[in-house]
């Protein structure tokens, strides 16, 4: 039998006023992001990042809002002969916030026969709406060109590569729409996406790595506790003020692959700007806190529950992707 | 750049408060109030922006310096006095914005190219204002040259908030019988969030801030 309620479960003398949630943004009190919406009892940590700095305020998240289910986190790892892989994409703070979609997205693959772990990440450029999609797509797109040159013995065609991402960019926003024809500007306006694509491949002489950008995600390798920049990085030493501008897919930009060993003892890490922008050059307080993250690879619920960290102002969906070279791994003849 | 701390936005409103605004500074402190406790309700905007207060009439008051808007309890007010000088407003603000620029640098963030939203009648009584102008926004002579939206209110001359707009397009003008106030707070609002985000501008090699006309104004270069 169903008892009587007697009791509001959310009085309302339990709600913070507008005064007090403003007195707690400036004292560090947690509160949920709705915070004069929400009970008093909410001041409990909710999602518990890990807090790197001064953490942003506290709150749960909301569903996103997307025709098609689009999970807040995604996670993966796994081992080959020769390599290690961690993977993760998190929603940023602002997307939980307003409960619109990760239009971060990340693919990575074996190719069995090379022993090659080939990869994509992308970041979908928030002012397009289908974004998420686009960078669903575009990541798929890249992985699956790249193991098809590599399956075909043929030297990878980065340039067709970008090509045939981009047309499947155009084709995803023509389902999307249910239009039977659409233009790029069009299709650039629905789901513009930045990548990074690339692969890392036993070699006779040691791992070799090797990607193309198009924007502003970008690639690392972490030796000890220095960081180096593989790609361009969004931020400069010398300029005064920075844009937030970017190239997208599926503008077809000319590429050209950049890449180098992948020495014993370093970590491969290809991240988008959510990662990067945090990151900075590395010597700073998120460069020192992933330096002891990545030292080995940890559990993909670890490591993705680590790239979710909490640090002010950095709101934006976060991916990244991190390969060690197995020590015990024996090289191709 | 060092791992960096965080990403700000310096905002600035440069506020004519000359005799001829008199009758709309009340709307105007409406508007910043709005705009105040808009930015409350966005957390995440608000933590990367700073904002500033200048009034401008003979000459320039500081109403508020980079402040945190989180941390502040109310926005200090605008009042009317004096006449019109647009050199003296540009003149303090290219004094001003380099080393805001750098203080917030030297604090450990990066920081965007600053947005200043002007607010005016658009009647100048000083006529010598171009050349502060001119040095104000160009790139090469000023480090952190603001993009600046310039916003007609009153009895409005639309050549005059065209030409202090950095772009055409960053260009507007109050509509007749809207409220003003709430008109300016929803702008600030969605600039300030379309700014703090990665933004594309079909066309444009290097777009950075994509302003869309607010409800209840409409581009100046129409009235022109």
């Amino acid at each position: 039998m169903w008892s009587e309620v007697t009791a509001d479960p959310f009085p309302a003398e339990d709600w913070p006023s507008a005064d007090e949630a403003r007195h707690a943004a400036t004292n560090g009190t947690v509160y949920r992001a709705e915070s004069v919406h929400a009970p008093r009892r909410a001041r409990k940590l909710i999602w518990e990042a890990r807090e790197i700095g001064v953490p942003i305020t506290d709150f749960e998240p909301k569903p996103a809002d997307s025709a098609s289910y689009r999970p807040d986190s995604v996670a993966d790892g796994w081992s080959t002969d020769h390599f290690t892989v961690r993977v993760a994409s998190v929603r940023g703070y602002t997307h939980r916030f307003r409960g619109t979609p990760r239009q971060d997205d990340v693919a990575v693959s074996h190719h069995q026969p090379t022993g090659a772990v080939v990869f994509a990440v992308a970041d979908g450029v928030s002012a397009a709406p289908h974004s998420h999609i686009g960078a669903t797509s575009a990541c798929r797109a890249a992985v699956t060109q790249i193991l098809a040159d590599l399956t075909q013995g043929t030297p990878v065609d980065w340039q067709n590569v970008v090509r045939q991402t981009a047309w499947q960019l155009i084709e995803q926003a023509r389902a999307v729409l249910g239009v039977p024809e659409l233009d790029p500007e069009e299709a650039e306006r629905e789901v513009a996406t930045t990548l990074v694509a690339g692969l890392v491949l036993p070699t006779r002489s040691g791992p070799m790595a090797k990607m193309i950008q198009v924007g502003d995600s970008s690639a690392w390798i972490l030796h000890g506790r220095s960081y180096r920049c593989l790609l361009d990085a969004k931020f400069s030493a010398d300029d005064e003020v920075f844009s937030s501008a970017v190239t997208a897919l599926p503008r077809v930009p000319h590429v050209t692959p950049r890449g180098g060993p992948l020495d014993p003892g370093g970590v491969l890490l290809v991240g988008t700007d959510g990662f990067g922008d945090p990151l900075g050059d590395g010597s700073g307080d998120v460069g020192t806190y992933f330096a002891a993250a990545l030292r080995r690879p940890s559990p993909p619920l670890s490591f993705a529950y680590d790239l979710d960290f909490s640090r002010e102002t950095f709101d934006d969906d976060r991916t990244l992707l991190a390969i060690w070279p197995r020590d015990d791994a024996e090289q191709p003849r | 750049m060092t791992g960096t701390r965080g990403n700000l936005l310096p905002v600035y409103v440069l506020a004519d408060e000359s005799g001829s605004m008199g009758p709309y500074i009340q709307d105007l402190n409406r508007g910043l109030a709005a705009l105040h406790e808009a930015l409350l309700g966005e957390p995440m905007a608000a933590a990367k922006v700073r904002f500033s207060i200048l009034g401008f009439a003979d000459d320039v008051h500081e109403r508020l310096r980079l402040a945190d808007l989180r941390r502040e309890n109310e926005l200090p007010a605008l009042y009317a006095r004096g006449r019109t000088s647009y050199h003296a407003a540009f003149t303090t603000l290219h004094r001003r914005i380099p080393q805001d620029v750098q203080a917030l640098k030297a604090e450990g963030y990066a920081v965007h190219r600053p947005a200043v939203f002007f607010l005016s009648d658009g009647q100048p009584t000083d006529e010598s204002w171009l050349d502060a102008y001119e040095l104000l926004i160009d790139r090469n002579r000023t480090p952190g040259a603001p993009n600046i939206i310039a916003c007609g209110i009153g009895q409005v001359e639309a050549a005059t908030i065209v030409q202090v707009a950095t772009q055409q397009e960053y260009g507007f003008g109050a509509m007749g019988g809207v409220d003003l106030g709430a008109a300016i707070a929803q702008f600030c609002t969605a600039l300030t969030k379309s700014i703090v985000e990665s933004g594309r501008a079909l066309g444009s090699a290097q777009p950075e801030l994509v302003v869309q006309q607010p409800a209840g104004f409409r581009m100046a270069i129409d009235v022109v």
